[in-house]
C-alpha cells in the first residue's frame, strides 16, 4: 500500500472549521433573531416561509444555488468559503430557530411572571431568567445541529472547497487509493464530532443542577 | 395603600371578578377565602398587574411583592442568587446592605443552611420560605401571597402563620389568598370571602366568635 499523506488532508480542517464557525457564528444569532422577531409576531409572514423553505430544500441545493446562480440573478460572484458560510449559516439558522422555540415554550409562564414581580427588565429577564433555562433545555438538540452541520460542510466539496473531504478525493484520485484516505477523512471528522460532543456533556454538567 | 374600585375581570367571556372592591390599610393582613376557581388569585394577579381589569380601578402607592402558589423559584440559580438577584438590580442599596438584609431574613427564617443549594433540591416549606425572602429582599409594602399553605403540611401550615405574621409586624400589608379557612382565621385580620367573583362577606375576624363556623355556613349559600 501506498504512504497516504495525513497532513495533506488535516489541512482540509481548516476549511472545515472555518465552515463550522463561519456557519454557527451567524447562523446562530440569526436564528434568535428570529425567535425574537415570531415571539412578537413581526414579520411571521416571511419568517415562516423562510423556515420550512430552508427545511423543506436539500442543502445541496441551496449550496449551488448561492454559489452558481447568485452572480446572474444578483450579480454577485462569492468565492467558495463565502457561499458555503452563507448556506450553512441560513441552513442552520433555520433549524436552531425551531431548536430555540421549542426551548422558550418549555420555558414556564410563571418564570416570566415571577420576573415581573420582581421587577426585572426586560433584557435581564431574558439574558438571566430565561435563557439559562432554555439553554439547559436545548444543549442536547443544539449539540446534534451542530455535529449536524460538521458533517454537513463536506457538501463544500461539490463546489471545489479544499476541505477534509475533497482533499481526501484529491488524494484518492492522485495515488489510485480510496480506502485510507477516506478512512483518515471519515476519522478526522470523528474526531471533530466527538469533540463537539464532550465540550456539550461538560457544558451540560455546568448548567445542570439536580 | 391600597384601594380597589368596582373591578370587573373575564376571560373569554367567563367572568371571573364581578364589581369587587376593598380597601387595604397599612400593616393589616387581609384575607381572600373562597372555592377554587372563585377568583381569588384573579384578584390578586390583577392587583399585582400580571392581568389586567376590564372595567374598575385599582389604586396603589404601595411597593408590592408577590409570592407564587408554585413559589416560582428560578431554578437554575442557587437559593442565595434566587434571593439577591432582583435586589441587586434594583442598585438603591450597596451589595454590603443587600448581603446584610440577606443573612437577616435568612436567619429568621431559619434557611441560613440552605444558601448554596439549588431548588430542585429543596422541600415544598423550604421553597417557600426562600420565595418569601426573596420577595421581602425589596421591601414591600404590601405582600400579595397566594395559596401559600397549599402543598404543606399542617405543622408547616402553623409555621407559615408565624412567619407571615413576623413579617408583617414590620410594617408590610398582606393580602392571602387561600381556600384555608383554618389558616386564615388564624393569620388575617380580616377576611373578604369571594365566591363566582363576587364578594359575598367582609368580616372582622376578632368581632367573630366562631370564625370558621360563620364562613363555612357561608360557603354552602351562593
Amino acid at each position: 500500500m501506498n504512504f497516504v499523506d495525513w497532513t495533506f488532508i488535516g489541512s482540509g480542517a481548516k476549511v472545515t472549521l472555518e465552515l463550522l464557525f463561519g456557519g454557527l457564528s451567524i447562523g446562530v444569532p440569526l436564528s434568535i433573531i428570529l425567535v425574537i422577531l415570531k415571539r412578537k409576531n413581526l414579520g411571521t409572514w416571511l419568517i415562516n416561509p423562510y423556515i420550512s423553505i430552508i427545511r423543506g430544500t436539500p442543502l445541496i441545493l441551496q449550496l449551488s444555488l448561492i454559489y452558481f446562480a447568485s452572480p446572474g440573478i444578483l450579480g454577485i460572484k462569492f468565492t467558495v468559503l463565502e457561499a458555503g458560510i452563507i448556506a450553512f449559516a441560513l441552513n442552520n439558522s433555520a433549524y436552531m430557530a425551531e431548536i430555540l422555540r421549542a426551548g422558550v415554550d418549555s420555558v414556564p409562564k410563571g418564570q416570566f411572571e415571577a420576573a415581573e414581580t420582581l421587577k426585572i427588565s426586560t433584557f435581564y429577564t431574558w439574558k438571566d431568567i430565561i435563557l439559562p433555562q432554555v439553554l439547559a433545555n436545548i444543549l442536547p438538540a443544539f449539540t446534534n445541529e451542530i455535529i449536524t452541520l460538521l458533517k454537513e460542510t463536506a457538501l463544500i466539496a461539490t463546489i471545489g472547497g479544499a476541505d477534509i473531504m475533497r482533499k481526501s478525493q484529491m488524494l484518492a484520485a492522485e495515488q489510485f487509493t480510496y480506502f485510507a484516505p477516506l478512512c483518515i477523512a471519515g476519522f478526522l471528522y470523528y474526531i471533530l464530532a466527538v469533540l463537539v460532543e464532550f465540550l456539550a456533556k461538560k457544558l451540560e454538567k455546568k448548567i445542570h443542577h439536580a | 395603600m391600597l384601594s380597589i374600585k368596582n373591578i370587573s375581570k373575564s376571560f373569554a367571556g367567563n367572568v371571573v371578578l364581578k364589581d369587587i372592591s376593598m380597601e387595604i390599610v397599612p400593616e393589616s393582613i387581609v384575607g381572600i377565602a373562597g372555592p377554587s376557581g372563585g377568583g381569588k388569585s384573579t384578584l390578586l394577579r390583577c392587583i399585582q398587574g400580571l392581568n389586567t381589569v376590564d372595567s374598575g380601578q385599582i389604586l396603589c402607592d404601595s411597593k408590592i411583592g408577590f409570592m407564587f402558589q408554585d413559589f416560582q423559584l428560578f431554578p437554575h440559580m442557587t437559593v442565595w442568587q434566587n434571593i439577591l438577584y432582583a435586589a441587586k438590580l434594583e442598585k438603591n442599596k450597596s451589595i454590603y446592605e443587600l448581603e446584610e438584609l440577606a443573612h437577616g431574613l435568612l436567619k429568621k427564617l431559619d434557611i441560613e443552611s440552605l444558601v448554596e443549594r439549588y431548588p430542585g433540591n429543596l422541600s415544598g416549606g423550604q421553597k417557600q420560605r426562600v420565595a418569601l425572602a426573596r420577595s421581602l429582599m425589596l421591601q414591600p409594602d404590601l405582600l400579595l401571597c397566594d395559596e401559600p399553605t397549599s402543598g404543606l403540611d399542617i405543622a408547616t401550615m402553623g409555621e407559615v402563620v408565624d412567619l407571615l405574621k413576623s413579617v408583617c409586624s414590620k410594617q408590610t400589608a398582606m393580602i392571602i389568598a387561600s381556600h384555608d379557612l383554618d389558616f386564615l382565621t388564624r393569620i388575617a385580620d380580616r377576611i373578604f370571602l369571594i365566591k363566582n367573583g363576587q364578594i359575598i362577606a367582609h368580616m372582622v375576624v376578632k368581632d367573630l366568635k366562631d370564625p370558621i363556623g360563620y364562613l363555612r355556613t357561608l360557603y354552602g349559600k351562593s
